[in-house]
C-alpha cells in the first residue's frame, strides 16, 4: 500500500509544471512585487534602504525588496506596525524571506511614511555585509 | 520638514510660528529619506478635526516628495494647527498664529470631531503653547 502511495505521489508531482520562484536578485523582481515609489508617492531611493519593491498584497509588513543604484538585492525589509506588535492578538507568520542568505540584521523604529502611515518597526535582512551597506546610502 | 537618516524622527521645524495676516507661509520638504505633508486639521481633510479659525480655507500640500514645497497665505486671524498626513502618529504637527487672535479663538480647537478619527495623544502634546509662539514669534523643534 505504502509503495503503490508512492508511486502515485511520484507521479502526480512528474505530471505538474514546475513552480519557478521569482527572480529577486536583480531589479525589478519577477512575480508580484511591484516598485514602491510608483505604489505611493515617496522619493524612488530611500537613503538608507534603497530601491524598494513589495507586493501589494502583503502591506504592511512585507517583505520588501531593497536595491542598490545598480540593481542588486541588498537587503529584504519587513516593516511591522508598532500597535501590532504590543497586541497579544496579532502575529506575523510566514513572511516570505526570498532573498537568499542572510549576513547580518537590524531592527530600528520608523516613524511612518507613505504606505505604512503609522509607527513601525523596519525589520532589516542584509543579504550583503556590513560594509556593502553603504551602497544604499546618501550620496 | 525634517526627518533623521533612519526615519526614525521626523518633525516641522519651526514648529510654532506668529504671522500676520496675508503672510504667506511656505513648506519645503527638507528630508532626503521620507514624503511629508502639511495638512489643516479640519474636516475637508479626511473629517479631522476643525483647528484653523471659523471662515478659514483649509489646505492639503498633498505628499512632498524632497525638496518639493507648498505655499499658503492665511488672512483670517487666529491658531491654525496642521499636521504631516503619514507622521501625525509619530508626533509631527505644527501651529501658526494669525495676527492677534481672541481668548475665543484659543480655546475653539477641538481634539474631536463627530465620526473623524482623534487626534493622537503624542500629537495633542506636540503643538506648542499659544503664549509661547506670542512671546517669541517663532518656535523651534527642541
Amino acid at each position: 500500500m505504502l509503495a503503490r502511495f508512492t508511486a502515485v505521489a511520484l507521479t502526480l508531482a512528474l505530471a505538474m509544471p514546475a513552480m519557478a520562484a521569482d527572480q529577486v536578485e536583480k531589479a525589478p523582481p519577477t512575480g508580484a512585487y511591484k516598485k514602491v515609489s510608483e505604489l505611493v508617492k515617496i522619493p524612488d531611493f530611500l537613503p538608507g534602504l534603497g530601491q524598494l519593491y513589495v507586493d501589494p498584497k502583503t502591506l504592511p509588513a512585507g517583505p520588501f525588496l531593497a536595491y542598490d543604484r545598480e540593481g542588486r538585492l541588498v537587503s529584504t525589509v519587513y516593516m511591522l506596525p508598532i500597535e501590532d506588535l504590543s497586541n497579544k492578538d496579532k502575529r506575523f507568520d510566514d513572511l516570505a524571506a526570498p532573498g537568499g542568505k542572510v549576513d547580518h540584521v537590524d531592527v530600528y523604529f520608523n516613524a511612518g511614511h507613505p504606505g505604512v502611515e503609522k509607527p513601525h518597526a523596519h525589520v532589516v535582512l542584509w543579504h550583503v555585509p556590513k560594509a556593502d551597506e553603504q551602497r544604499v546610502a546618501a550620496k | 520638514m525634517q526627518g533623521n537618516t533612519d526615519g526614525s524622527q521626523v518633525w516641522f521645524d519651526p514648529v510654532g510660528l506668529h504671522v500676520e495676516p496675508g503672510q504667506t507661509i511656505r513648506w519645503i520638504n527638507l528630508d532626503p529619506g521620507n514624503s511629508h505633508t502639511a495638512t489643516a486639521y479640519h474636516p475637508k481633510n479626511f473629517e479631522r478635526p476643525r483647528r484653523i479659525p471659523e471662515g478659514a480655507e483649509p489646505w492639503d500640500s498633498d505628499y512632498l516628495l524632497p525638496n518639493e514645497s507648498f505655499s499658503v497665505t492665511l488672512a483670517v486671524e487666529g491658531i491654525y494647527d496642521f499636521y504631516c498626513v503619514p507622521h501625525e502618529h509619530a508626533g509631527m504637527v505644527g501651529r501658526i498664529i494669525v495676527g492677534q487672535p481672541g481668548r475665543s479663538s484659543a480655546t475653539s480647537v477641538s481634539a474631536q470631531a463627530a465620526g473623524g478619527e482623534a487626534i493622537p495623544e503624542i500629537a495633542l502634546q506636540a503643538f506648542p503653547p499659544i503664549d509661547e509662539i506670542m512671546r517669541q514669534g517663532i518656535v523651534r523643534r527642541t
